[in-house]
């Protein structure tokens, strides 16, 4: 029997040629408009085959039915509520096993099936065997083999649609979850079928399947339900975390049931990446390896480094003597020994920590964990309020908070984008490292490593904690979820992960040599030139880094603001040029301290009375925390397009910075730590 | 067979582990142990519970395989990787201690001997050395069915 007019819907993963499908059926007889409520695009087009009058309407492409986001909500209900003749499934026949994913869920949502195998001729040019007659047999849908691009089998397809829409009765497949699971389904269908709007509008096991599964859109529906009760007593009885993964589980059981026996080559074999994935994205121990993984790369940063530190120190040591042998022009002299070599060099002596710390973080990207820990953190970042795609700026945020906020773009929604944005400056960037070293590494000697990995931890909790209080108070809402395709494990190789340390550690050395010489050379010059009142010549030594020159003036007006925090001026004023870059908190104690004029090293004079352990542990906390650098707040202003958030940025950050570093001192000092 | 021999490797490698972190962690706390001196154990937290999370790997691994499941087999071969990382990582130590004392001459180095950077985490990975070298190339799962 055949009809004279039907409807039938594209379902399908992203990507599978369905946009193409559609064009090959519909040809130019199409519209586009929104589904209603949402602008999710909606494309309806009109073909005549056979004398029956077909509607083909292009479903949003999706990964499953679960109501993890609008596309899928809309593709489901349209399939649920407007009850389609036939749903089309375009099937990638490149990737079976993800593509029958969501034919397991169109089957439990009782639609007649037709599944368009595309793009079989890539799967078979690479040579994969799809036995298309056993797969109708296991799967009892009719399955059509289609080329979308070349409109090959696109005869076949509707041909399948209207015999499958003329067919009388409709055998309904299911998976099947086990018998806890199972029994509970049953129990779940017993209570809805008292629910008549519900069981009129949904198949009761579908609807008891996606409780199960934790489906928000169906939870939030069967609040009103006049069963609610009883149904949240049968749901408080399961762990739905557990019951989620292990139907997902069932689902592709079922599927590497039928797998192997309709395609030769389609069987994936467990590969150690598979085996590796299987470890470190495991629900208890993923974030623990990840942190493991994290520790080892800063141990190895701080300590061996320490050696091409000490070099590099010795480097600067020899500079400053030839400068005080050779050069008699006194203020020349000082702007070259204090200012320049003492500044750039309490900078420079950092640039093995930073090298390594970016070899670290590339080898552990090149080798693809990096997306495996944006994969376990996910579930994390959804619950504080962030999206997914939000760690990987994050994680960017480690090397520079400039490309990091750049790299928010990807993440579509507005709200997301920007608590990304305004979180993303307590991610510790490189520049933030070297005051760390210096401090922990004089003050904490060998649990230096751990001190700094703990600095940043702070940093990704103070993150996490911002944007859950920002998701809760200023930008209301619900993250949208994300699907990440992981990449199989690679060997890094030596030139690549070096490329990449280069990359983004010669920005470092580039840096010293423009800002950050800019900023020692303006400390140098405020701190030699003597404050109003003083009787004293222009860098003379009276003057030079001493409360007596301009600086110490700048320094001693601010310096009440600080001191709560346990700050003398001189960190105050190194404070503010850090507001330039990070770097030059280093570069204007260098100056403001006297490295150059001293054969000490800054570490030394801090410790020998300049800082006590727990002053060094606030300031610690303050540079990792206060106003990011000036780079940052306009890449943030450019990004949010509004002052607003810009100086809110600015303003919560330094607040947070302030009140950690005077909890850290004053709490420390009552109670008599590190004194 | 061949998966009871790791089951056992990862019981023993995980208890080890866990005690040894364990005992860094309580060491750093100021509660001496008594072994500190004898097994080179420092105080030291955030090493310490690298170690636990390590033998935490070989545990469950030891429990899958013993609950029959070959999966098992994906956590022994982590750990013993995780440990390997961890060993390198202590052998770096040594290596900069090595630069401090030859090239640079770093007076706060001239007492150094070698032992006294030997931690737990390089001297465990010996054993899961063993267990690499034993099993490389046999850590293998049947493909999916």
């Amino acid at each position: 029997m055949t009809q004279n007019k039907i409807t039938i819907a594209l379902a399908g993963n992203p990507n599978v040629g369905k946009s193409t499908l559609f064009n090959a059926i519909t040809g130019a007889h199409q519209h586009v408009g929104n589904w209603a409520g949402v602008t999710v695009e909606k494309k309806i087009g009109t073909r005549t085959y056979h004398d029956t009058e077909i509607e083909v309407v292009d479903l949003p492409g999706t990964y499953s039915l679960t109501a993890y986001s609008v596309d899928e909500i809309v593709a489901r209900d349209y399939v649920v509520e407007d009850k389609p003749d036939v749903v089309v499934q375009i099937v990638d026949a490149t990737n079976l096993e993800r593509n029958l994913y969501l034919t397991t869920q169109l089957m439990e949502l009782g639609s007649r099936l037709v599944i368009a195998l595309n793009m079989w001729d890539v799967a078979e040019s690479r040579g994969d065997k799809i036995d298309t007659t056993k797969m109708e047999e296991f799967l009892e849908i009719p399955v059509v083999k289609t080329i979308g691009n070349k409109g090959e089998g696109i005869d076949g397809l509707l041909d399948e649609v209207l015999r499958e829409a003329g067919k009388g009765a409709h055998h309904e497949h299911e998976v099947s979850y086990g018998n806890e699971i199972e029994s509970k389904i049953i129990e779940l269908e017993r209570i809805l079928v008292n629910d008549d709007a519900l069981s009129a509008r949904y198949p009761l096991r579908w609807l008891a399947i996606k409780l199960l599964d934790g489906d928000e859109n169906i939870l939030e529906k069967i609040k009103v339900s006049p069963m609610a009760t009883q149904i949240d007593n049968v749901l408080n009885t399961i762990d739905r975390e557990d019951c989620e993964a292990s139907m997902a589980d069932k689902r592709y059981e079922a599927i590497n049931t039928v797998l192997p026996q309709v395609c030769e080559r389609c069987v994936k074999e467990v590969t150690f990446s598979d085996m590796i994935d299987h470890v470190v994205t495991n629900k208890y121990l993923g974030i623990p390896i990840f942190l493991s993984m994290m520790w080892a790369a800063f141990e190895v940063t701080f300590t061996f480094a320490t050696p091409f530190m000490g070099m590099i120190d010795m480097f600067f040591g020899w500079l400053a003597g030839v400068v005080a042998e050779n050069i008699t022009t006194i203020w020349l002299g000082s702007l070259l020994g204090d200012g320049i070599v003492a500044g750039v060099g309490a900078v420079m002596i950092f640039l093995p920590n930073i090298m390594l710390l970016f070899l670290m973080l590339s080898l552990l990207e090149d080798c693809g964990y990096m997306a495996r820990a944006a994969f376990i953190m996910d579930k994390l970042m959804y619950k504080i309020g962030l999206h997914g795609r939000s760690f990987i700026p994050l994680l960017m945020g480690f090397g520079c908070n400039v490309p990091a906020i750049m790299a928010t773009r990807t993440i579509e929604d507005e709200r997301d984008r920007l608590i990304t944005i305004l979180v993303n400056p307590f991610i510790s960037c490189g520049a933030r490292l070297p005051v760390y070293i210096l401090l922990a590494g004089a003050f904490f000697g060998r649990d230096a490593g751990s001190v700094i990995f703990g600095l940043y931890m702070l940093g990704i909790i103070v993150a996490i904690l911002s944007a859950k209080l920002i998701r809760g108070t200023l930008i209301k809402g619900k993250p949208a979820p994300f699907i990440m395709e992981l990449p199989p494990y690679r060997i890094p190789t030596v030139k690549g992960s070096a490329i990449h340390m280069w990359e983004k550690g010669s920005l470092y050395v580039k840096k010293a040599g423009t800002i950050i010489l800019a900023g020692v050379i303006l400390v140098w010059l405020f701190s030699a030139i003597p404050s109003p009142g003083v009787d004293a010549a222009f860098a003379s030594e009276e003057i030079l880094g001493t409360g007596d020159s301009l600086m110490g003036a700048l320094g001693h007006v601010i310096e009440p603001l600080v001191a709560p925090l346990g700050f003398d001026w001189r960190i105050a004023v190194a404070l503010v040029f850090g507001f330039v870059a990070k770097e030059i908190v280093i570069g204007s104690m260098g100056v403001l301290y006297g490295v150059g004029k001293d054969e000490d090293a800054l570490g030394d004079i801090l410790v020998a009375g300049a800082m006590t352990p727990l002053s060094a542990l606030g300031l610690m906390v303050f540079t990792l925390l206060y106003v990011p650098c000036i780079a940052t707040i306009g890449v943030i202003k450019k990004e949010t397009g509004s002052w607003k958030w810009t100086l809110f940025a600015a303003g919560y950050t330094t607040g947070l910075a302030w009140i950690a570093a005077f909890l850290i001192y004053q709490v420390g000092t009552y109670v008599g730590w590190g004194l | 067979m061949a998966n009871k021999n790791k089951m056992f490797f990862a019981l023993a490698a995980g208890i080890l582990y866990v005690l040894f972190g364990c005992m860094q962690i309580v060491e750093q706390f100021g509660i001496k142990t008594g072994l500190a001196e004898l097994l080179l154990i420092p105080g030291d937290i955030f090493g310490g519970l690298c170690l636990v999370v390590i033998g935490a790997v070989f545990l469950y691994g030891a429990k899958e395989l013993n609950s029959g499941m070959n999966m098992g087999v994906s956590y022994v071969y982590v750990g013993i990787l995780m440990s390997l990382v961890f060993m390198a990582v202590y052998v770096l130590i040594i290596g900069a201690s090595l630069l401090e004392v030859y090239l640079i001459q770093n007076e706060d180095y001239l007492e150094w001997r070698i032992i006294d950077d030997i931690r737990p985490g390089l001297y465990l990975g010996f054993l899961s050395l063993a267990g690499y070298v034993a099993w490389r190339g046999r850590f293998s799962l049947p493909a999916a069915k």
